[in-house]
């Protein structure tokens, strides 16, 4: 079940070239395999989260459970298996910005809630209300509001108040199809939400109820997942149209209150698949992304472009991180570098990802 | 097509209350000629499609029609629900019957009858600028010059529907230690809600649901029944229209409990909304006090205080508990609260107060339940606002003409009680229990392949 196999590097050659005014920087790096472990048996791992710690690793599964795994020594082993709470695949799970709450989000439509008691955790309540498949769940930074999606198409925002009573806040009707990821912003009571209609919706509160405020439309085919840059800045999505983008929002000149958000770089041609993950790190910046080609790649940005036209390399590129497709990548929040994916062949993989080697 | 059904109903996916099955019960039937049956198929490129037979011979193939009498809303096609409620209640219907009417004999001619609603009415009169009364007393000289014969204010027939829901209320309450589904009980007026709550909540939910009929309803039962006999003929020779803020009510109306068997008629016919109305008339109205979505909270409140503990209410006190759209109203005496009751509108506020229902945490007697944010004023079919005008603005407008009308007090109105005398009692309750009741059906969630939207 678990094995060290032989580090995989990337070298490539530090290249600096000058073409016209502009300068073209790719850095090396490398991607190190540091463990692999069969997590969830005969069916696919579809998540993998970080505590806010960074000490532990939920991940969840096709097997309708979630397993908690904690580092003993040099490795991975399992702590705590949560089986009973779903009736069927366990498609997210997230941490709770205090660490003490787990919430994960089933097929079967709805959201547990568990809590952390010594060292297992108990099942607190469950989220229900959705119409089928919920497809993510997060939680705000403030650690008040819950966000989860589902096939239904709709986005519910929810509110746990001091006695881990649970109540919808809202639900906004803005995509046309399913909805397959949420994400909150950093630092701002913002979300953002991706979807099989190809387009990102951003919601914000207003006027006692939340709603779509922009539409950010450019992907040609089903947006899968999101991530907010360290500062909140900058939106990463990532599509089945084998394309990564970023979006930055502008605020016009002309004092109106229209918010858009533009395409500022679009990352083709990296990607032999759909891109089912992107994750900002929020130390080093460096963005990884898990794609349908089995590969994990890590992009940086290049320090030296423009802000208003950002520019990323492909720092490292592992081929066949994995035997199937790459579900989920997850950069660890507290070690730098420290990054964590999984499979649909059941496995999560730790890796060290190098910025120069 | 955007869909104009409440929120609730649009999560509650309509599809499930008319389904899609394998086989239209109505083929076409199609000119066959006998012989050899080779033949191609081809599509030009304005989509009209041409036999190519084996010698050459080009014919044009007849697209494949049903008229909407023949629809029998069994849904063995791929139309959706949806667009099977709209096309068969629209103001063309209505002008179909009332077209039909000039060209029949008098004895195959439908009696026309057309119940408006105070929600619509004060829509159109916000979208016009003028009274309540005003937009009525156009409205009826509108309708009479088409060739409707009658029309009527379903204000009226809500007085009955207050007076019913009162009165359950208070039996309720009387039996509430026996019966732990008595409270709270659950308004029933608001057909958005009623959906939502058969599919998604089934046999859990449906016991607080109030039995007493709607509005739209309790005229069907009036017109169909009372009013038919009344004039002498049969329900199946009335055509009863209703006009309604939102086009839930059309799913009302086509609901089984609500169709007479026994004379193949249904009580409503047709519902129409208030944007489907151009122009307007007037008769005498009825206001009641409360919500703008028929104020039930309002008139079972102050009976029961009164009836209950004997307390005089004059004003009710509303207190915003979440938003705007979730409000309650308390009866306290000496410290104690004897009855608590709230206003709760919209899917995200539902959400919450279903959920508070399943974990026994709810602590109301009663609760006004309506699918729409802002209630009936604010429903799907109401006028649009103007370019200049916001809908926030609109609504306050329409909510003011709204409470503009006179209103009344149902248990003062001798109308109403000589209606009651003479109509349902003389029947004896057995008949007029389903006359001013209805029940409510669990629907089982469609998991057949093809309703499975992907």
């Amino acid at each position: 079940m678990v094995a060290l196999l032989p580090c995989i590097c990337i070298n490539r050659k530090a290249l600096k070239q000058e073409a016209g005014s502009e300068l073209l920087y790719e850095m090396k790096g490398a991607l190190e395999l540091l463990q692999r472990v069969s997590a969830h048996a005969d069916a696919s791992c579809w998540y993998v989260a970080w505590s806010p710690a960074g000490t532990l690793l939920a991940s969840c599964g096709g097997d309708r459970a979630i397993r908690i795994w904690g580092k003993e020594g040099d490795s991975w082993e399992c702590k705590s298996v949560l089986a009973d709470g779903h009736q069927r695949t366990v498609r997210k799970v997230a941490w709770s910005p205090c660490g003490k709450y787990l919430a994960s989000a089933s097929f079967d439509a709805t959201t547990c809630i568990w809590k952390k008691t010594n060292d297992d955790f108990e099942f607190l309540t469950v989220l229900e209300g959705h119409e089928n498949e919920v497809k993510c769940v997060t939680w705000a930074p403030s650690g008040n509001l819950l966000a989860t999606c589902s096939r239904d198409k709709s986005v519910w925002i929810w509110e746990v108040d001091e006695e881990d009573e649970y109540e919808c806040v809202s639900v906004v009707n803005s995509h046309t199809q399913d909805v397959k990821h949420v994400v909150w912003h950093p630092t701002q009571e913002l979300l953002a939400s991706a979807s099989y209609d190809n387009k990102v919706c951003i919601y914000k509160e207003e006027d006692d109820d939340w709603g779509c405020r922009a539409t950010l439309e450019g992907h040609e085919s089903t947006v899968w997942s999101l991530a907010f840059d360290p500062e909140g800045q900058r939106l990463a999505s990532c599509s089945d149209d084998r394309t990564v983008k970023i979006w930055k929002e502008s605020t016009p000149g002309d004092g109106s209150t229209d918010e858009s958000w533009k395409c500022v770089c679009n990352l083709s041609g990296f990607h032999g698949r759909t891109v089912y993950d992107v994750a900002w790190c929020r130390l080093t910046g460096a963005l990884a992304t898990a794609c349908g080609d089995d590969g994990v790649r890590v992009f940086r940005e290049d320090p030296t472009a423009d802000p208003e036209q950002p520019v990323f390399f492909m720092s490292a590129h592992v081929p066949k991180a994995h035997g199937q497709d790459i579900n989920c990548v997850s950069w660890n929040p507290k070690e730098a570098g420290l990054l964590a994916t999984c499979s649909d062949n059941g496995e999560f993989a730790i890796w060290k990802y190098n910025s120069d080697s | 097509m955007a869909s104009h059904f409440s929120g609730v109903l649009k999560l509650t996916d309509l599809d499930d209350f008319i389904t899609p099955s394998q086989a239209c019960v109505k083929p076409v039937k199609v000119e066959k000629k006998q012989g050899r049956s080779v033949a191609k198929i081809q599509i030009e490129d304005d989509g009209s499609y041409f036999q190519v037979d084996q010698d050459g011979q080009r014919q044009k193939l007849e697209k494949a029609k049903i008229t909407l009498n023949d629809c029998l809303a069994c849904s063995g096609c791929i139309t959706s629900a949806e667009s099977v409620l709209i096309t068969q209640q629209s103001h063309e219907e209505l002008y179909r019957v009332l077209r039909q009417n000039k060209q029949v004999s008098s004895s195959e001619q439908k009696v026309v009858v057309v119940s408006v609603s105070p929600q619509s009415r004060a829509s159109l009169a916000a979208h016009y600028g003028l009274s309540s009364s005003e937009v009525a007393r156009r409205l009826t000289s509108f309708l009479k010059n088409l060739g409707v014969h009658h029309v009527f204010d379903t204000g009226f027939s809500r007085s009955f529907s207050l007076l019913e829901s009162q009165r359950e209320f208070l039996e309720r309450f009387r039996r509430k230690e026996v019966d732990k589904k008595a409270l709270p009980m659950l308004a029933s007026a608001c057909p958005g809600w009623i959906c939502y709550a058969e599919k998604t909540h089934g046999e859990f939910i449906l016991p607080y649901i109030s039995t007493t009929r709607s509005p739209q309803q309790m005229m069907g039962s009036l017109v169909k029944g009372y009013f038919a006999s009344q004039k002498g003929v049969s329900p199946q020779q009335i055509y009863h229209v209703t006009v309604m803020p939102c086009y839930d009510k059309k799913l009302e109306a086509s609901r089984p409990d609500f169709y007479l068997s026994k004379y193949e008629t249904r009580e409503v016919d047709c519902v129409i909304t208030s944007g489907d109305t151009y122009q307007i008339d007037s008769y005498e109205l009825l206001g009641h006090a409360g919500s703008g979505s028929g104020g039930y909270l309002h008139h079972i409140y102050k009976h029961a205080a009164k009836q209950l503990f004997g307390v005089e209410v004059d004003e009710l006190t509303y207190k915003t508990i979440k938003n705007k759209d979730f409000q309650e109203v308390t009866l306290e005496k000496d410290g104690q609260v004897l009855l608590r009751f709230a206003a709760v509108y919209g899917f995200r506020n539902i959400q919450n107060l279903v959920q508070k229902l399943k974990r026994g945490k709810s602590q109301y007697h009663f609760v006004e339940v309506m699918a729409c944010p802002s209630g009936s004023l604010n429903g799907g079919g109401q006028l649009k606002p103007s370019s200049d005008q916001t809908n926030k603005e609109l609504l306050q407008q329409v909510e003011e003409l709204y409470h503009g009308e006179r209103t009344s007090v149902p248990e003062q109105d001798s109308r109403v009680a000589e209606l009651y005398q003479s109509w349902l009692e003389s029947v004896g309750k057995e008949i007029a229990r389903p006359l001013l009741h209805t029940q409510y059906h669990a629907v089982e969630k469609n998991t057949n392949g093809l309703s499975i939207k992907w």
